[in-house]
């Protein structure tokens, strides 16, 4: 033996490092440099123990660094030396358990082009096996039971390996080498085909293939149940299937999103960006927002009405994988669920909520722990807009530290719920539930709640809640603080998203003040107004409102939110501009209300709203948004250049709501071209942002709130700002509406001194 | 209203001296006169045999007079409501008023008067009283506090202790009614509805019901303010069991309903004055219903909902749809929630 492996090293990686091939990769790597010595999964990660040299084991971690596994990702490493101990061989340990868990919660990966290619190679032992996975790909979070990730601690446990999937398991070689998921059709999981009264149709796993794909063809609607949750799915180029499913599922208007085989596939409908292709593509596999074309061949009147964009994603599974290669053509899979409640993942639960809208389902005994809504993401150029945070990119959120003292669950907003626990240094930041005024959402929140708890062994010592104290979240949380002795805080709704965008970009620490510009639809503020038009300034962990849009009336409580008509009431001064709009006792009752009214507001949301009834888009919504989205697109697709800033000139002490819905309102009677004053109103917003910095001396904009959604005012206010050199933050892992309320609660608790 | 030689309230009136005396001789005592009142002692001595219930309720109320009553017979008809919820048969009353100086006398008068009429309906007694006034500004016109008590009923049995799984639970009559009646002055729509506040006494509904179902009736609850939602999460929540009510179950006036849709005011958390909520054994609410609806205060009774085990301490409302609301307490006014 060579002297120079007399010696004895420890390293140590942290970061998502487990259930991504580490240990096996760190495995064959050892065999590679003759390296001796041992791997495991621990508390903090994954520790490597060693006899090597020290030229020899700094050369093995940077191979180890450069060369991780594609969805592993790395915070932290360290190397240290330690009184010689000798190896013998090189080990993959198993994990050491019973300490305090501080590790990211590994995510579900889409299935890998490896495991892809194996499904459909004949004479492969996985042809055609639905569940075909490998250390890069397959559930993780969705079937997680106990930290840390091992098959014991997963409900894959509920399977037991043939001696096929031993040996591959145990060959270092092998690519399923400690493949904690692996299995194959002789012991893994098992698909079952039924009709909607439970009557089995086939147990063979290619006939439940072939036949849901021809199920799919003929026009019936599928309940498909995969490895994050149940899908409704239909044939997208079937537009009677699409409205049959929409007239199921009670949801006349709302868009769904389409699965396509592939990336060539999309091509043939869509023109995807770089970057879109990239996340289509990417193990998240979310949901892509992307501009429909003049070769769009699906059911788009039907899929997403009134909307010149589409949801497109690929399959996330081996499962979705092997049902578009024989259906063909894309496929629309909606969350199966009912109207607003959380997607099912039980089948009996299932059956009993959905027989009524699927003709068939397609169901398989993996238990799902964790169920998830597939992720929505889109983009503004190269910014990506995270719309909905969920499958793929939940519970992790590893680039921001914790430093807190002790555990803290802070619960978030109450329409867009998520919940973000600190158990440790490590920071989760839960999927999207949804309404929390939906019983089952509510419940579904609570015992993922409970479920946390119970993972990381440790009870919340502070809850954070939002100020707003008729937010169920709120409700829940002072429920909980009484029932476990915790402390709790309320938090100002904009301050919190304000929090969550510079804790996004590591500005706590900065020693310039930023300005925070916080739009959305509604929270309540420190004055009890409706807020959702803040100008905020941060400097030396002080938060201030600096000014605001001008307030206007707010009436009909949440009716408000869901009919643009009332907002565009509320804003004109001259009020019979919009007589037309309402009904003779409506126009009586709201022209005598607003004459009573007290509450008032600052929204922006509304302000989009009002625009988008003023130029005659929408006056009541259909659904949660519409109008903002139907106000985009028309703005969109404005090709011209000749836009104009309506606040040109203005001293900009505060935003004039008013002035800004009477100025469209009267051009647009005037005969002014929606698209251009959509387009212009958007292009307003933006340079108020980049006139208020100026105003204020202040290089540094950090923007969120539900508005940022818009990817029309982001990409006009990332131009904006380039040009007049301001630095622009946005939120970046998370999406600017309230799923980030509960980490920017978080992050105002720990840095904010007000 | 007789002849006075004053037609406002002054704070001389609420001092106890000659002007207060002036006032209750010229004709409130003749008004709601009985032999206890008029033994003009510092308090009534009353003869009460059996179970006795006690209840005390203050009202305040803007504006004082509303469409389909004024608040003398809101302040008669709440304890003697109150008292009903109790399985008792009112008896007496307590009737103390807070007068804010510069009220108008006609305008008392026509309370008093409302008061008098109430009290014949329920056939209780005022009994013993007080009359104070506040300086102008300090007071909302009239603020009136009646308290009362009566027998219970023998054969009544309620409590909350005594809800079990299963129970139904019934309303007596269109919802949200008195809170939009008030609303909608308050608003200025008087000319745009006719919505009429539901305010009356019980009793005798209740009486009835007692007697015929006595045992099986195992809560009886009048959702004043906060309105059902209120009630049903209060129960909900001081017990181990569940609530579910379902949306196309509640009746309401379509004017009302069409108010509060207009309003984006949610019904269940508007005021009732003239409602009572029973939980009743599951055997016997067809029966209960049935009876109920014969009665001229139960003519739009309706089974809204039952007892469960599946979600202790919360109160669920299935929607027409099929979706299912958390209802919670609402801390306050009802705020936008929605983004
Ligand atoms: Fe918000
Ligand atoms: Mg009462
Ligand atoms: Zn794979
Ligand atoms: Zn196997």
């Amino acid at each position: 033996m060579p002297k120079d492996s007399h010696n004895t090293y420890q390293i140590k990686i942290s970061g998502q490092v487990q259930g991504v091939g580490f240990r096996p990769f760190v495995y064959n790597l050892a065999l590679k440099y003759q390296i001796r010595g041992t791997v495991s999964n621990n508390e903090d990660g994954v520790a490597v123990y060693c006899n090597s040299s020290k030229k020899k084991v700094a050369d093995f971690l940077s191979d180890i660094l450069n060369h991780k596994p594609e969805t592993a990702i790395i915070t932290t490493y360290s190397i240290i030396d330690l009184p010689y101990i000798e190896y013998n061989s090189f080990e993959i340990l198993p994990s050491e358990i019973n300490k305090k868990i501080n590790i990211p919660l590994t995510p579900d990966f889409a299935i890998c082009n490896n495991c892809k290619t194996e499904l459909s190679e004949a004479a492969n032992r996985r042809y055609h096996y639905a569940f075909t996975t490998c250390v890069h790909c397959g559930p993780r979070y969705a079937i997680t039971n106990k930290f840390p990730f091992e098959r014991a601690h997963t409900t894959m446990d509920d399977f037991i390996m043939c001696d096929t999937c031993k040996m591959e398991y145990k060959a270092p070689t092998n690519k399923r080498f400690h493949s904690q998921t692996n299995s194959c059709s002789s012991c893994g999981i098992q698909l079952q085909l039924t009709t909607n009264s439970a009557e089995v149709i086939t147990k063979n796993q290619i006939d439940c293939i072939d036949d849901v794909a021809s199920f799919i063809i003929k026009g019936n609607i599928i309940a498909i149940k995969n490895t994050s949750g149940y899908l409704l799915c239909c044939d997208a180029t079937n537009r009677d299937a699409v409205i049959t499913l929409r007239k199921r599922k009670k949801r006349p208007h709302k868009p769904f999103a389409v699965i396509y085989s592939s990336l060539e596939a999309v091509k043939k409908d869509f023109n995807p960006s770089i970057h879109e292709e990239r996340m289509l593509q990417s193990g998240v596999a979310p949901i892509v927002i992307l501009q429909n074309t003049k070769k769009t061949a699906i059911a788009v009147n039907a899929i997403a009405p009134n909307i010149n964009q589409t949801g497109v994603m690929l399959p996330s599974s081996a499962l979705l994988e092997l049902i578009m290669q024989k259906v063909g053509r894309p496929i629309i899979a909606t969350s199966g669920n009912l109207h607003g409640s959380p997607i099912l993942s039980e089948e009996k639960e299932a059956r009993k909520k959905l027989e009524k809208v699927a003709d068939y389902f397609l169901n398989h005994n993996l238990n799902i722990q964790f169920p998830q809504d597939d992720s929505v993401v889109k983009f503004a150029d190269s910014h990506k807009l995270v719309l909905r945070r969920a499958r793929g990119l939940a519970p992790n959120y590893i680039e921001a530290k914790a430093i807190s003292k002790e555990p803290v669950l802070a619960m978030g907003a109450h329409l867009k719920s998520t919940f973000t626990f600190v158990p440790n240094t490590q920071l989760y930041v839960s999927q999207y539930f949804g309404n929390l005024e939906n019983f089952d959402v509510l419940e579904r929140y609570k015992t993922a709640i409970d479920q946390y708890i119970e993972l990381f062994q440790t009870s919340p010592k502070t809850i954070l809640i939002d100020r707003h104290a008729q937010y169920e979240s709120s409700i829940l949380g002072e429920e909980l603080a009484s029932k476990i002795g915790a402390k709790i805080y309320p938090i100002q709704h904009h301050k919190a998203h304000f929090a969550s965008v510079l804790g996004e970009n590591q500005l706590f620490t900065s020693n310039k003040k930023i300005l925070g510009v916080i739009w959305d639809g509604v929270g309540l503020g420190d004055d009890n107004q409706v807020w959702g038009g803040e100008f905020f300034t941060y400097h030396n962990s002080k938060i201030e409102r600096l000014t605001h849009f001008e307030y206007y009336d707010w009436i009909a409580n949440d009716k408000m939110s869901t009919e643009p008509r009332l907002a565009l009431f509320s804003l004109l001064n001259d009020k019979n501009l919009v007589k037309n709009k309402f009904s003779e006792t409506e126009w009586s009752i709201y022209t005598k209300t607003i004459t009573k009214n007290t509450l008032i507001t600052s929204s922006v949301g509304r302000l989009f709203d009002a625009v988008a009834s003023a130029l005659d888009i929408v006056d009541v919504n259909t659904f949660e948004a519409e109008a903002a989205i139907q106000l985009e697109n028309c703005a969109s697709s404005y090709a011209g250049n000749h836009f104009t800033d309506f606040l040109d000139g203005f001293d900009y002490d505060k935003i004039p709501s008013q002035y800004i819905i009477e100025t469209i309102t009267k051009t647009y009677r005037k005969g002014g071209a929606k698209e251009q004053l959509a387009y212009s109103f958007i292009y307003t917003l933006a340079m108020a942002i980049i006139k208020i910095a100026q105003k204020n001396h202040i290089d540094t904009i950090a923007c969120s709130g539900g508005v940022f959604q818009n990817s029309l005012l982001t990409e006009i206010l990332i131009k904006e700002a380039e040009k007049q050199t301001l630095i622009l933050n946005l939120n970046r892992e998370l999406s600017p509406n309230d799923e980030n309320i509960s980490f920017g609660q978080f992050m105002y608790h720990q840095h904010i001194k007000n | 209203m007789p002849k006075l030689d004053f037609d406002i309230i002054t704070l001389g009136h609420g001092s106890g001296g000659v002007l207060t005396n002036k006032l209750l001789d010229s004709g409130v005592f003749d008004l709601l006169t009985n032999d206890i009142l008029e033994e003009r002692h510092d308090g009534a001595i009353i003869n009460m045999n059996e179970k006795i219930a006690f209840s005390t309720d203050s009202f305040l109320v803007s504006p004082i007079f509303f469409p389909g009553g004024n608040i003398g017979e809101l302040a008669v008809n709440g304890t003697v409501n109150d008292l009903a919820m109790c399985g008792a048969v009112p008896k007496y009353l307590s009737l103390s008023f807070i007068l804010e100086e510069g009220l108008k006398m006609t305008e008392f008068w026509e309370v008093l008067v409302a008061i008098k009429f109430a009290c014949e309906n329920a056939n209780v007694k005022v009994v013993t009283g007080d009359t104070k006034v506040v300086e102008k500004g300090k007071g909302d016109k009239i603020f009136i506090n009646t308290s009362g008590i009566g027998n219970v009923h023998p054969k009544a049995n309620i409590g909350k202790t005594r809800i079990q799984i299963g129970d139904k639970i019934i309303v007596s009559g269109n919802i949200a009614t008195h809170g939009m009646a008030i609303m909608s002055i308050r608003e200025g729509l008087e000319f745009e509805s006719t919505i009429q506040s539901d305010t009356t006494n019980l009793n005798h509904t209740i009486i009835n019901l007692i007697e015929q179902f006595g045992n099986d009736i195992h809560l009886l609850t009048d959702p004043t303010r906060g309105g059902i939602a209120t009630v049903l999460k209060e129960i909900a929540l001081t017990s181990d069991f569940g609530v579910d009510i379902f949306q196309r179950d509640l009746p309401m006036d379509d004017q009302v309903a069409s108010a509060c849709e207009l309003l984006g005011i949610d019904p269940l958390y508007v005021a009732n004055e003239g409602l009572f909520l029973s939980f009743v054994d599951a055997s016997i609410a067809n029966s209960f219903l049935e009876v109920l609806q014969n009665d001229k205060n139960g003519k739009n009774a309706k089974i809204i909902g039952s007892v469960v085990d599946t979600h202790p301490n919360q109160v669920i409302l299935e929607s027409s749809i099929g979706g299912k609301r958390v209802v919670s307490m609402l801390p306050g006014e009802q705020l936008p929630r929605i983004c």
